[in-house]
């Protein structure tokens, strides 16, 4: 099958040295991995989006990576996803229940996007039916559940304070199923394909931390792997994001970076091809394959507490270029007087709700 | 004042040039290959350059276009190679250091080997022929060349 798709033997093998590479096992495995997708059956993948934006969506389709649209989809078979299906409504629904038929306890189950339960789930509907009663009943028959967002994995941003709908996250509801968390808003792509490959080569889960994240990809924090860290350690820190430091490439800490507490592999496999990662581009990380982090404090607000002097100019710019409530969900994050904030915000204190119009 | 600060990045390079080593006693007593991910070790792009510039450059350069660009390189120690593997869009997606004879992603599998030689009687001047009547006549509506006589 893979011959017909133009990927030779020698391609298959690269493509397993590059993924042993990336899943951080020994390259020796990859001859073994090559041989076992070579002769691997396609494996059924039922993708469910919930309370979403379908960023997640968005990001592992555009990914420039090859090994998402080239060959990994040569390696599943993609039964069901409501934006990319040619089917609607009725045949849609058809065709989930037959690809649910056809491949029980074996189908690999992909959720993007948080599950609303306030008030029986009325929040968020699919067809006349709740998120909650499509989860139940679609993972009960899966092999095990991949979490895609940080929405899937922790509730993201619809669980934010005020969480009008109760938002949570896949493993709040499934407990009897091996559950993946691919956390990031949005999650990296190449860690979907890791997994998937990993999976259909060894017939099983790579290894996991204790937050359900694939070891490999979410074992450091973006700090450890970040080309700016060796400043970090020098005690070298940009004040403004445009100060003589920041253009020297000096450490984003002071102006709110969250790169030490936020496990993700940004600085490793980078975004757009491997173009770059948000820090490089000059912007702190903002932590979002963290739980609640859209809770955990302002993003200009380091995490000592303190604040450099630039955050007021960046804040502003920020919110003056967002509409809305987009605008005014940001305004309320950064008006908080940054000399005043704790050190790390108790977990579920919500923001301070101060007016745009109150801005520092 | 003499500049140490070479020293530490030369530590990593020694300890990786003593691994080789030992993988490359294992590949000359028991025939074992073996292979260090570079781009999986924590080091700084300096070590990367000065641990190939000890290296250095064997006899043999192999370029291999297989879903994207690859370098397969003996080093100036034979049995040794340094390998770049690219994708499509020319990202560098590993770095090997192969100790071994041969690489394996170099050798010939043998299912292609067989396609190959299905495919190798077509390419002789008889069957070209043929098939180059065969083309001819299908064009004319004659059908086949053994139905035309």
């Amino acid at each position: 099958m893979l011959a017909r798709c133009g990927f030779g033997r020698r391609g298959l093998l690269k493509f397993a040295i590059a993924m042993t590479s990336s899943l951080a096992l020994p390259p020796s495995v990859a001859p073994v991995m090559a041989a076992n997708l070579a002769k691997a059956k396609r494996r059924s993948v039922i993708w469910l989006s919930f309370q979403e934006c379908t960023g997640c969506l968005e990001t592992l389709l555009r990914s420039s990576s090859p090994t998402i649209d080239q060959l990994i989809f040569d390696f599943i078979s993609l039964d069901y996803q409501e934006s990319l299906m040619a089917a609607a409504g009725s045949a849609a629904e058809q065709t989930l229940r037959e690809a649910m038929a056809a491949n029980k306890g074996e189908y690999l189950l992909a959720i993007d996007g948080s599950i609303p339960v306030k008030d029986g789930g009325v929040y968020s509907l699919t067809g006349g039916r709740s998120n909650l009663s499509m989860l139940e009943e679609v993972a009960a028959d899966a092999k095990a559940v991949l979490a895609i967002g940080t929405c899937a994995a922790y509730g993201g941003i619809p669980k934010a304070y005020p969480n009008p709908t109760g938002a949570v996250g896949v493993e709040d509801l499934v407990s009897n199923k091996p559950i993946v968390n691919i956390p990031g808003c949005p999650p990296v792509p190449e860690v979907l394909s890791g997994v998937l490959v990993h999976f259909i080569s060894f017939g099983r889960l790579p290894e996991l931390d204790d937050r359900k994240r694939p070891l490999a990809y979410f074992g450091t924090t973006i700090h450890d792997q970040c080309y700016r860290r060796p400043f970090y350690d020098q005690g070298k820190f940009a004040k403004s994001f445009d100060d003589d430091g920041a253009r020297q490439g000096w450490c984003l800490f002071e102006l709110g970076c969250k790169g030490p507490v936020t496990h993700n592999a940004c600085a490793s496999l980078k975004w757009n091809g491997g173009t770059s990662f948000p820090i490089e581009a000059g912007h702190g990380c903002i932590g979002c394959s963290e739980p609640d982090f859209w809770d955990a404090g302002g993003f200009y607000t380091s995490l000592a507490g303190g604040s450099a002097t630039g955050w007021k100019s960046a804040g502003i710019a920020a919110a003056v270029g967002l509409a809305g409530g987009a605008a005014a969900a940001l305004s309320t994050r950064i008006a908080t007087p940054l000399e005043d904030a704790p050190a790390s915000p108790p977990e579920k204190t919500p923001p301070e709700k101060t007016p745009p119009d109150k801005l520092p | 004042m003499t500049d140490f600060s070479f020293l530490a990045d030369d530590a990593l390079v020694d300890a990786l040039i003593m691994e080789i080593a030992g993988l490359l006693r294992r590949l000359i007593e028991h025939g074992e290959a073996g292979i260090i991910d570079v781009l999986g070790l924590p080091l700084p792009p300096s070590c990367v350059a000065s641990l190939e510039q000890r290296l250095g450059h064997g006899e043999v350069t192999v370029r291999l276009d297989a879903a994207g660009a690859s370098e397969i390189r003996e080093t100036g120690i034979p049995g040794v190679w340094w390998t770049r593997h690219s994708n499509e869009q020319g990202r560098l997606v590993a770095m090997l250091i192969e100790v071994t004879f041969v690489p394996e992603i170099l050798k010939a599998n043998i299912a292609d080997v067989v396609r190959g030689a299905e495919r190798l009687p077509a390419l002789t001047n008889v069957a070209l022929r043929a098939r180059g009547a065969d083309v001819a006549l299908r064009a004319r509506g004659a059908g086949r060349p053994h139905d035309a006589s």
